[in-house]
């Protein structure tokens, strides 16, 4: 008591013990999350996107074997119901599309989303995603007005030079000289060794698993950073044109004699921010996706997914759009150059 | 055999890296949005001191590095190994030269030490941070000279030497610092 230290500061720590009843985040930053909401939902309203909100709680969830969902259970106050199996999604994106194919028009959502196993420095498991559709557009035009997005909210934190867009292809030749999509699985051995990344992976895993390891630690940290004589410089870089193989939920097209997906991703200082996609809306495509997910999912000794029939009747009804989600987090860390993502979130999981 | 799986990568956690005991010293996740996830950890050979980075699959795991750290007394060194000793059960142990390392220069007897035990084995031995010697040679000190300005070698008990003052006598005890080696003070007594 009254020891004449300054005890309304409350900066989150003192000199000796962490306290974890506290924020991890300081109040400069909550309020910028808060700030920084309040931006994004005027440039919807201003662009006339509607605001919408989804469950949290859904009896199906994404098939996708690199992303885990969380389970719980609906327990009926009748006893002589069974008890029924819940996820919490990890993205609004399903529920989303079927107002889209229901005839919303262009509509956005701020939500928590939650993912197994993501934690660390630039991962909670509890995070929260900014998602858009716009109806009609495709990849390229959504491109531009993320582009247009981010830098409103981002420019009075951050100088950006130039946005950069950079296909899939482009970053392989040059950082790892090779094409992506025609690569052997021998070179890609071999250029995985030459980077001391040879026992990471097993010979007989598929080359997408070689692709996502030479992105991730040759690639991925030199995106969203430009470098010219005078030294580095943050930028918003889109890399587009993912190989077919690993389309998720967009559509691929022939380009150049090679099946590519219309997909692409954000990066800014070497961190990826968001993900999106030219919308795949054929039903029978969108199945054969899931189901073949669902087997990469038993060949890694993990439980298979139920179909959400809910989604899948939506996906041919489903207009042309394009969608894309970005980490608000994310977003927080490179406004705020925050090293972890626990600065940015008052509780993070530690705390929660 | 005790494994780590990934999730449980934390910096400090000891494993077994082609053979050696290594520390992490730090570990970060790689998880694109849609595909594989690895971790990535920078780790230490505890047996080198090698500072090294190693990749794995998220989910995978790793063989534990039976390591620990115990505090022990040093008793002697017998011209080719340190002794020391538990300073409750009274067990004693012996470390050669690749586990003492440099830390031989700060041992004196009767100090209490960090011994890194792997496999039950000395491993590494770690000095206090402070630890006061006696001067067994040096130049004659220049009297008045308290300045501290310039400065001479001094050869310590162990056989150390160290930047010391010029006012600095034989037979006095200093106190260092076997971190950085360097001359604190005159030891208080």
């Amino acid at each position: 008591m009254g020891t004449g230290k300054d005890a309304s500061k409350g900066d989150g720590y003192d000199a000796f013990r962490i306290d974890l009843w506290k924020p991890s985040a300081s109040f400069e930053i909550i309020k910028l999350r808060a700030e920084t909401l309040r931006q994004i939902r005027a440039f919807f309203d201003k662009n006339e996107v509607l605001e919408v909100d989804t469950p949290v709680l859904s009896c199906a969830t994404v098939p996708d074997p690199f992303i885990e969902s969380f389970q719980t259970r609906y327990l009926p106050l009748t006893q002589t119901m069974q008890t029924e199996e819940y996820y919490l999604h990890t993205s609004p994106e399903f529920p989303m599309k079927r107002l889209l194919a229901s005839g919303s028009g262009s509509i956005y959502q701020i939500s928590k989303v939650f993912r197994q196993g993501e934690s660390g420095r630039k991962h909670n498991p509890e995070f929260t995603l900014l998602e858009w559709y716009r109806d009609g557009w495709d990849h390229h035009r959504l491109m531009s007005e993320i582009n247009h997005l981010l830098l409103t909210v981002l420019s009075p934190y951050i100088e950006l030079s130039e946005t950069q867009f950079v296909s899939y292809a482009d970053v392989f030749q040059s950082f790892c000289g090779i094409n992506p999509h025609t690569v052997s699985k021998t070179e890609l051995l071999a250029c995985v060794e030459k980077l001391g990344l040879a026992d990471v992976l097993e010979e007989h895993e598929h080359r997408d698993r070689f692709l996502e390891l030479l992105f991730s630690h040759n690639i991925e940290p030199s995106l969203g950073i430009e470098q010219n004589q005078t030294g580095k410089k943050p930028c918003i870089c889109f890399l587009y044109n993912y190989p077919a193989s690993q389309a998720s939920l967009a559509k691929t097209v022939m380009h150049n004699d090679q099946l590519i997906a219309e997909r692409f991703e954000i990066f800014i200082n070497g961190m990826e921010l968001g993900n999106g996609f030219h919308e795949l809306n054929d039903e029978s495509e969108q199945r054969n996706r899931f189901a073949n997910d669902n087997q990469d999912r038993k060949v890694m000794g993990l439980n298979e997914i139920p179909m959400d029939e809910n989604f899948l009747q939506a996906v041919d009804h489903l207009p042309e759009c394009a969608g894309v989600a970005i980490g608000i987090e994310r977003l927080l860390m490179i406004m705020s150059q925050s090293k972890h993502i626990n600065e940015v979130i008052a509780f993070p999981f530690e705390r929660a | 055999m005790a494994t780590y799986s990934t999730n449980e990568f934390r910096s400090g956690l000891k494993l077994m890296i082609d053979g050696d005991p290594c520390a992490i010293l730090d570990n970060e996740v790689v998880k694109p949005g849609k595909g594989q996830a690895f971790n990535r950890i920078k780790i230490r050979n505890l047996k080198t001191g090698r500072v090294v980075e190693r990749t794995y699959k998220s989910g995978e795991s790793v063989e534990a590095a039976d390591v620990m750290d115990t505090d022990l007394q040093y008793l002697y060194n017998d011209g080719e190994q340190w002794h020391f000793m538990h300073p409750e059960t009274f067990e004693q142990m012996a470390a050669d030269k690749t586990a003492v390392g440099e830390a031989h220069l700060w041992l004196k007897e009767q100090d209490m030490c960090t011994v890194t035990l792997w496999n039950g084995n000395p491993l590494a031995v770690t000095p206090p941070n402070f630890v006061v010697l006696s001067v067994s040679d040096t130049d004659p000190g220049l009297k008045g000279d308290t300045s501290g300005g310039g400065g001479k070698p001094a050869t310590l008990e162990t056989g150390a030497v160290v930047q010391v003052p010029l006012f600095i006598a034989i037979g006095e005890d200093l106190k260092i610092d076997t971190r950085t080696g360097k001359y604190v003070s005159r030891a208080k007594d």
